[in-house]
């Protein structure tokens, strides 16, 4: 088990520079999340602690070693792929135990780390099949039986469930987060979905076009997105967006009606971006008026669509609401629950 | 295009495809008959399809008139090496292409690529200077190295790069983190699953060196080192005029193990061929 | 670790380069510097005459002829190769019971050694051989097919397709099962008739794959040899001397290595300047690559 740390880790492809210095320092034992919109730069930021990717500039360092020129053979890491990279010429126990088998271990050693790899993964019965007999979900967790075998210090996941289909990915993702709680190893874990991250993650690293956006636990980044993108990109459904003027504490929307009253909490008066998320516009007898646009029943929760102050925003009720199209609601937000963000840094403001 | 077709146009179709099979098969079907006719019988008009008498002393007399075994012997040892050869030099050359880094791959590829374009009878003189300067006329070694090293080879390295090029490059990084080097990645990730580009290769290149014919008559001049290609047109009579039913029986004995293997083994074959990265 | 990999990869392609080097381009640069010469190894001769052969070349009075059959030979093997392997594939990429058996006949002439398939074309095209014989049965008295000057010609490149077209039928039909099938079933959707389905979606479609074999096949049809050897020895007259045939006869029949040197830098030259050609018009006939 090990520490990694970035350090001003900077990568450019020919001219292009893709990573503009990026400092993160992982603790031992922690599960990091690497997330961020495709291109975003999260999965060369992995390739580069794996040392698949050389680095352009800055320094990358596990276990307190600077590893920038070791081959990833050398950086006693592990990874898991997007597609998996079963050897296909190879069964289950062979894919699993080949790095070891490469490594010089015994027979009878080999055989041990992978018996007792596949029984914590569920894979005893499947040992001798070969990939393509397997289904997505086996394949999946092969890939993390080949990388646990091994007792790595730190594991590498680059999007490794995106793909499976949405069913398998929900208990996938449970067992990587109950595998972590056995093994207590350092993980780094790249994807696209807030939602993996959210569940996943101690820590969760926000990127965005080569850069980091945000560093925090999962709740901070919910409760006190950094910027307008953080908050844009976490949450589902995503925060709205509404152009407001705030004038001695209130917050008004364009047409003049008051959202909420922030009282000292407020910023200096002027114009900003407000966001909400749309689980917290609760609807009550007075606020700001709100005329219906869309209903759409999900079950648990209801997502509606209103237009507010001309500008389009989602709401996610708990309760069901006899309201339709054309009706008008009224709607306000908790003071606590008010994002303002500067309209031109896009920078949180409150 | 597949879509159920009527029965109309089913027997339509079969009656037009064994139209078109006659020339593709007639001739060879001629050549395993004949070579058993008497050789009055193979004149005949009309031609018989399947023989009226049979006489199978001409397979003796292939043997008696050549040292025909000893020929057999040279074509296949020679085909097998320049199989062997070819398959690990252009598997080899062809991964580096498709997968490593190195300065000037680029400019090296298209050297390489070159020889695409010179065959093999625009250098046959220059070799063959060559060649007699090293005393090796007259040897088995221009048939061996030229095909292995030289131009033929070019296009298996080709087809190796396509395939390689198509093998997810996340199987070697795996390999990578797993700890292997890049001698190590080939032997044992990409050149296990490079088996159909392999199969290609070793079919083209077997069959490109057994048919060869204008090398063996450039430097080979003595019957016991003739290979088949060569051998078969040496049966003819003190007067040149060939002699029919001999030769029909050589052709046939040249032929026949390499269509049995071929038919036993068709799907790999085909299949084998179809896959050689020709498709752009 | 990048160096490492950079060593790695010169010594992978080291022995390849190194033949290409020795067997290739040293006997290309050869070729020219012999093309430079008047070399008669029988008289033992080997003196500098710089453009001396290339001026004969071009008043050689066997060169138009020689070019003449060569291109309608390259052109009339190409252009039944081609049709003949699209015609073929097309057939065995239908639905139909036992496809796999006349995929194998079809394909069966490519492993027959190639001598051995000439010879037996040799006999059957005889005056008194089996095709006349057949032809004979439906009352037709057929040619001297191999000493005709027009059916010399023909024959040779129908042998030559028959023994080959196997190949670029396979690539073609997996060039075919490689098209979506979506598309056809888009189009029949859309209403589209099979003809114009074929014209519209699957040539250009598989047109990388006709025009990678349509280079290897000119390419390949520049150097046939032994057939014309077997079949025609260039005969009726030059009817049949094709460029690779008349550089053999050259340079190992007659033995002016200096002349057939000059005789292959004109081979090479027309086989590059093709190859090139058809790369640059791979941009404006190839609608689709992958």
């Amino acid at each position: 088990m090990a520490e990694v740390g970035l350090h001003s880790v900077k990568k450019s492809f020919g001219k292009v520079d893709v990573i503009h210095g990026v400092d993160v320092d992982v603790a031992d034992g922690e599960f990091l999340v690497l997330v961020g919109p495709s291109g975003c730069g999260k999965s060369t930021l992995l390739r580069m602690i794996a040392g698949l990717e050389t680095v352009s500039g800055g320094e990358v360092s596990i276990g307190g070693r600077v590893v920038n020129e070791l081959e990833p053979k050398d950086r006693d890491i592990a990874m898991v792929f997007q597609n998996y990279a079963l050897y296909p010429h190879m069964n289950v126990a062979k894919n699993m135990g080949f790095s070891l088998e490469h490594r010089g271990g015994s027979k009878s050693e080999i055989a041990e780390r992978v018996a007792w790899a596949a029984d914590i993964l569920g894979l005893s019965h499947l040992l001798e099949r070969f990939p393509k007999q397997l289904s997505g979900g086996q394949r999946q967790r092969v890939a993390m039986g080949r990388a646990i075998v091994r007792n790595p210090q730190v594991f590498l996941f680059d999007e490794p469930l995106s793909n499976l289909d949405a069913k398998l990915r929900v208990v996938m993702r449970s067992e990587i987060k109950a595998l972590h709680q056995k093994l207590k190893t350092t993980m780094i874990y790249v994807t696209h979905d807030q939602i993996e991250a959210m569940t996943l993650a101690d820590r969760i690293v926000v990127m965005h076009a080569g850069k980091v956006e945000q560093i925090g636990s999962p709740l901070e980044l919910y409760d006190r997105p950094a910027n307008r993108f953080v908050a844009g990109f976490i949450g589902s459904p995503a925060m709205n967006f509404l152009p407001v003027n705030v004038r001695g504490g209130r917050v008004l929307l364009a047409d003049g009606s008051e959202l909420a009253d922030l009282g000292a909490a407020a910023p200096p008066d002027g114009d900003y971006v407000c966001g909400i998320r749309p689980e917290h516009l609760d609807i009550g007898a007075n606020g700001a008026a709100a005329r219906v646009e869309m209903v759409e029943p999900m079950g648990a929760d209801t997502q509606v669509t209103v237009s507010l102050a001309g500008q389009k925003a989602h709401l996610l009720l708990r309760d069901r609401i006899t309201s339709n199209q054309g009706d008008t609601l009224f709607v306000a937000v908790r003071p606590a629950r008010v994002h303002l963000f500067d309209i031109r840094s896009g920078k949180r403001g409150n | 295009m597949r879509t159920e077709l009527s029965t109309g146009k089913k027997t339509a179709l079969y009656g037009l495809m064994c139209v078109l099979l006659i020339p593709f098969v007639f001739p060879t079907w001629w050549m395993v008959t004949s070579s058993v006719k008497p050789i009055s019988d193979i004149f005949a008009f009309p031609p018989d399809i399947i023989p009226r008498a049979f006489d199978f002393s001409t397979y003796s007399k292939v043997f008696e008139l050549q040292p025909f075994a000893r020929q057999y012997w040279n074509s296949g040892y020679i085909a097998a090496l320049v199989t062997l050869g070819t398959m690990t030099f252009s598997s080899m050359a062809g991964y580096a292409f498709a997968r490593i880094r190195f300065p000037g791959a680029n400019i090296i590829f298209m050297i390489v690529l070159l020889g695409l374009l010179i065959p093999a009878e625009v250098t046959i003189v220059p070799l063959f200077q060559m060649f007699n300067r090293l005393g090796m006329v007259n040897t088995h070694w221009p048939l061996i190295l030229v095909p292995i090293f030289g131009a033929p080879s070019v296009f298996a390295t080709f087809v190796m790069r396509q395939f390689f090029i198509a093998l997810p490059v996340e199987l070697e990084e795996a390999a990578r983190v797993d700890g292997l080097g890049r001698f190590t990645i080939y032997r044992k990730i990409a050149l296990p699953l490079a088996r159909p580009a392999l199969s290609a290769v070793a079919i083209f290149t077997f069959l490109h060196s057994w048919n060869l014919y204008l090398e063996p008559i450039v430097f080979i001049s003595t019957p016991e080192k003739f290979t088949l290609p060569q051998a078969l047109t040496q049966y003819t009579d003190a007067y040149g005029g060939a002699m029919w039913n001999i030769q029909l029986a050589a052709a046939t004995l040249t032929a026949l193990p390499v269509l049995i293997v071929f038919i036993v083994a068709q799907k790999q074959f085909v299949e084998g061929l179809a896959h050689t990265g020709l498709k752009g | 670790m990048r160096q490492r990999d950079a060593i790695a990869g010169y010594l992978f392609i080291a022995p390849q380069l190194i033949g290409i080097t020795l067997f290739v381009l040293v006997p290309l640069g050869l070729v020219f510097w012999y093309s430079l010469h008047e070399w008669n190894v029988l008289a033992n001769t080997f003196t500098f005459t710089g453009t001396a052969n290339y001026q004969y070349l071009l008043s050689d009075p066997a060169l138009p002829e020689t070019l003449m059959a060569t291109g309608i030979f390259s052109a009339g093997l190409v252009a039944f190769n081609m049709s003949l392997a699209l015609l073929l594939a097309v057939l065995l990429d239908q639905k139909l019971r036992g496809i796999t058996v006349f995929r194998t006949l079809f394909f069966s002439p490519v492993v027959v050694s190639l001598v051995a398939w000439t010879i037996v074309w040799g006999f059957l095209l005889q005056k008194n051989g089996g095709i006349n014989g057949m032809l004979q049965t439906v009352g037709i008295e057929g040619p001297n097919w191999l000493r005709t000057p027009t059916t010399a010609m023909i024959s040779v490149i129908v042998v030559q397709v028959f023994k080959n077209v196997g190949l670029n039928m396979v690539l073609f039909l997996a060039a075919l099962q490689g098209v979506p099938r979506e598309l056809y079933e888009a189009a029949r959707v859309d209403g589209i008739p099979v003809f114009k389905q074929f014209r519209r979606i699957t040539l250009p479609l598989i047109s990388p794959t006709m025009l990678l074999t349509m280079i290897i096949t000119i390419v390949g049809s520049l150097q046939v040899f032994a057939q014309i050897a077997i079949l025609t020895q260039g005969g009726p007259g030059m009817s049949t001397t094709v460029l690779v045939y008349y550089l053999y006869q050259q340079a190992f029949q007659f033995h002016y290595f200096g002349y057939g040197s000059t005789l292959s830098i004109l081979l090479f030259v027309i086989v590059a300047g093709l190859t090139f050609l058809q790369w640059q018009l791979r941009r404006r006939f190839v609608f689709y690559e992958n």
